[in-house]
């Protein structure tokens, strides 16, 4: 094992290779207060990759109700408890990540599922915790909550797939940290789905091989967000290039969102993949659970966020997501206007901090009829 | 060479006395596996050659030398048989095993088995742990996920799921017609591992692979395929045929080691988590 520096942990790890960062590196950020759980993420690439035979249960992309959804069942919580204590001390996390905790003879602490705990994707959906009761409405405190999580292969810096993979079958792409198993290599042992955490690699049983999430990397070698994110109708996705910490530009959209900002956080940083797709916490959850989910950064994120009405840059950022099939490289703000640039600094998108608002006569009187507003 | 010319002839004597005898159990070999030679080779795992065959009963070990290791011992012993035509080598293995698991999916393995020969035989032999950089091992791999193919199973998630219900697969869709060279190229596609050629991926038509290695985790598919087998499950076990050519330089009346091993389906075994054998010479026959 050797040791390596994982930023999000605020210290050295053990890891089954030595460092070596790709030249840039592919990370995302969700919005999970903006998903509302459509799915059509999901379809969008199951449609584009995963409609062959064997792959029928894959769902590289899937979107669950926290804290009752799972896929596959249980994915987070049997890790949660095989890990043990999870403390921070500050930004410091004192506890062991999945590779320090590994159990004699094994690179990584995994578990492995039975296929019938991927038969109930939607298991747990929009179930929320507590009761509510009957007549109950909305008076502005939320007593009940759940949220969606969507999730896809985290892309990670040092993923637990490559390290557990005994042939060397995955590897992550030098030139945008994009991780992919080797299809004329890989020979099913498996190992990959027992170590990923996230649980995002699957076995196809009609090959005899694993596959992954490849973060549409034929559009990304194009300039383009991959599937799930232009698709995605509540526009909570944005895909882009993150820098280490010390990088860190403030015009780079996801630096700026989560070194400049800290309004994203990776997902079980605690585990010790560095993951690069970053959440914005949801709001109305208790805080516990956030910080379980997401680490000690939660509420300076929340702040932050619930700030973002009075913060033109923050605010102005978030309305790039969704707003472009390109992946924006560099953005801007001048006064009103939002400027998103590709690679080589051309603009590809531009759109107003505010678009405009139309009020319109609920009566038409040149045609003489009343009108329903729509937005 | 005297030694060898008394062995041999003692040892088919000695099976076929036994042949005779009500039980027809083959006779013992406990330093090594004996090839013996015949015109024929065996074409099944009952063929009347395992009466008389001698048998070498291997232990297994634990592969607990390279991450990931199996940490608990499944099966205990390989009873190994071998018989040779002075071109091709037979091998039958037999183990016990109270599952069959020939079935794939997802936290699901199949039973397997393999049996691995020095690519070049050389007074020393490379490292059992499937070879050294350089120094190749050659290794036919069994695997009964292979075998229920062969023997008719639709490679198909029905055939593992009897009641799935599948909305559509774009390489079906009517507008192609079944079996048509656009149909089948689409089909392909859609079956990564199948576009690039990996024998882990069908069709298929025999149960075993061809499979090259220099030290553990460099498995990789020989350049011909020319093993065949086949296993058949019976009374608590399995057993194998392993039909492959003689190793580079090794011919009737010579020696060199051979190395097993067997994969215990429902103990998630596959890979490098394995029970194996050590080298155990192997010494083969000739015409008399
Ligand atoms: S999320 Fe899982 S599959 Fe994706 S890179 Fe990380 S460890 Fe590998
Ligand atoms: S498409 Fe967007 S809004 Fe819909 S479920 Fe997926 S991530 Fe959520």
């Amino acid at each position: 094992m050797a040791r390596v520096y994982n930023w999000q942990i605020g210290r050295e790890m053990s890891y089954w290779y030595p460092e070596r960062r790709s030249k840039k590196q592919f990370a995302a950020v969700f919005d999970t207060n903006k998903c509302i759980a459509c799915q059509t993420c999901t379809l969008a690439c199951k449609t584009t990759w995963t409609s062959g035979k064997g792959q029928e249960y894959m769902l590289w992309n899937n979107v669950e109700t926290k804290p009752y959804g799972f896929y596959p069942l249980g994915w987070d919580v049997n890790l949660l408890e095989k890990l043990g204590a999870q403390n921070w001390d500050g930004q410091r996390y004192a506890g062991q990540t999945i590779f320090e905790a590994a159990q004699a003879g094994e690179r990584v602490l995994g578990w492995r599922p039975d296929d019938i705990d991927y038969a109930n994707p939607n298991v747990g959906e929009d179930d929320c915790v507590n009761a509510v009761d009957r007549g109950a409405y909305f008076s502005g405190v939320h007593n009940s909550w759940f949220f969606y999580l969507a999730r896809i292969c985290n892309h990670c810096t040092y993923p637990a797939c490559l390290s557990s993979c005994p042939r060397a079958s995955i590897y992550k792409r030098p030139e945008d940290g994009i991780v992919l198993i080797d299809q004329g290599r890989c020979r099913g042992y498996q190992e990959c789905v027992k170590a990923c955490p996230y649980k995002k690699t699957f076995y196809n049983a009609m090959t005899g091989t694993s596959e992954k999430c490849i973060a549409c990397y034929p559009k990304i070698e194009l300039g383009m967000q991959p599937q799930c994110f232009v698709n995605c109708i509540g526009k909570i996705r944005f895909a882009g290039w993150i820098s280490k910490p010390e990088n860190a530009r403030a015009d780079n959209p996801i630096d700026f969102l989560v070194h400049v900002k800290k309004v994203a956080l990776p997902l079980f940083p605690q585990f010790g993949l560095e993951p690069n797709v970053y959440y914005i916490p949801p709001l109305n959850v208790p805080r516990e659970f956030l910080v379980q989910m997401f680490g000690p950064n939660v509420d300076g994120a929340l702040e932050t966020y619930r700030n973002a009405p009075r913060d033109k840059d923050l605010s102005g950022l978030l309305t790039l997501f969704g707003s472009t099939e390109l992946i924006v490289a560099k953005w801007k703000r001048v006064e009103e206007q939002i400027m998103g640039y590709d690679d080589s600094g051309r603009e590809i998108i531009r759109v107003p901090l505010r678009e405009p608002t139309h009020v319109r006569q609920a009566f038409d009187a040149a045609r003489g009829v009343a009108r329903t507003n729509i937005s | 060479m005297k030694v060898r010319d008394f062995v041999l002839p003692a040892a088919v004597f000695f099976a076929a006395t036994l042949a005779g005898c009500a039980k027809k159990e083959p006779p013992a070999s406990d330093s090594e596996v004996k090839a013996v030679f015949e015109k024929t080779l065996p074409s099944t795992v009952e063929d009347k050659i395992w009466q008389r065959a001698p048998l070498h009963t291997a232990k297994l070990l634990l592969q607990d030398m390279v991450e990931p290791r199996l940490m608990q011992a499944s099966t205990s012993f390989v009873r190994v048989q071998s018989v040779t035509d002075g071109r091709n080598i037979a091998f039958r293995l037999s183990w016990n095993d109270a599952t069959v698991d020939d079935v794939p999916g997802p936290g699901r393995f199949g039973d397997a088995c393999a049996v691995q020969l020095p690519a070049s035989t050389t007074a020393d032999v490379p490292a059992p742990q499937m070879g050294e950089e350089g120094r190749p091992v050659e290794i036919t791999y069994w695997s009964a996920i292979f075998q229920a193919v062969v023997n008719g199973r639709k490679d198909d998630i029905s055939a593992i799921y009897p009641r799935v219900k599948v909305d559509h697969y774009p390489f079906e869709a009517p507008s192609l017609k079944p079996g048509s060279a656009a149909q089948q190229e689409m089909a392909k596609r859609y079956a990564p591992a199948r576009s690039l050629g990996n024998p882990m991926a069908g069709p298929r038509k025999v149960p075993v692979q061809d499979l090259l290695a220099e030290g553990p985790g460099t498995i990789r598919q020989a350049e011909k395929s020319l093993s065949s087998g086949s296993g058949k499950y019976s009374q608590g076990g399995w057993s194998v045929l392993l039909v492959r050519p003689l190793p580079g330089g090794i011919q009737a009346g010579g020696r060199t080691q051979a190395a097993f091993a067997i994969w215990e389906g429902s103990h998630q075994e596959a890979g490098s988590r394995k029970m194996r054998t050590v080298w155990i010479p192997l010494s083969l026959g000739s015409a008399k």
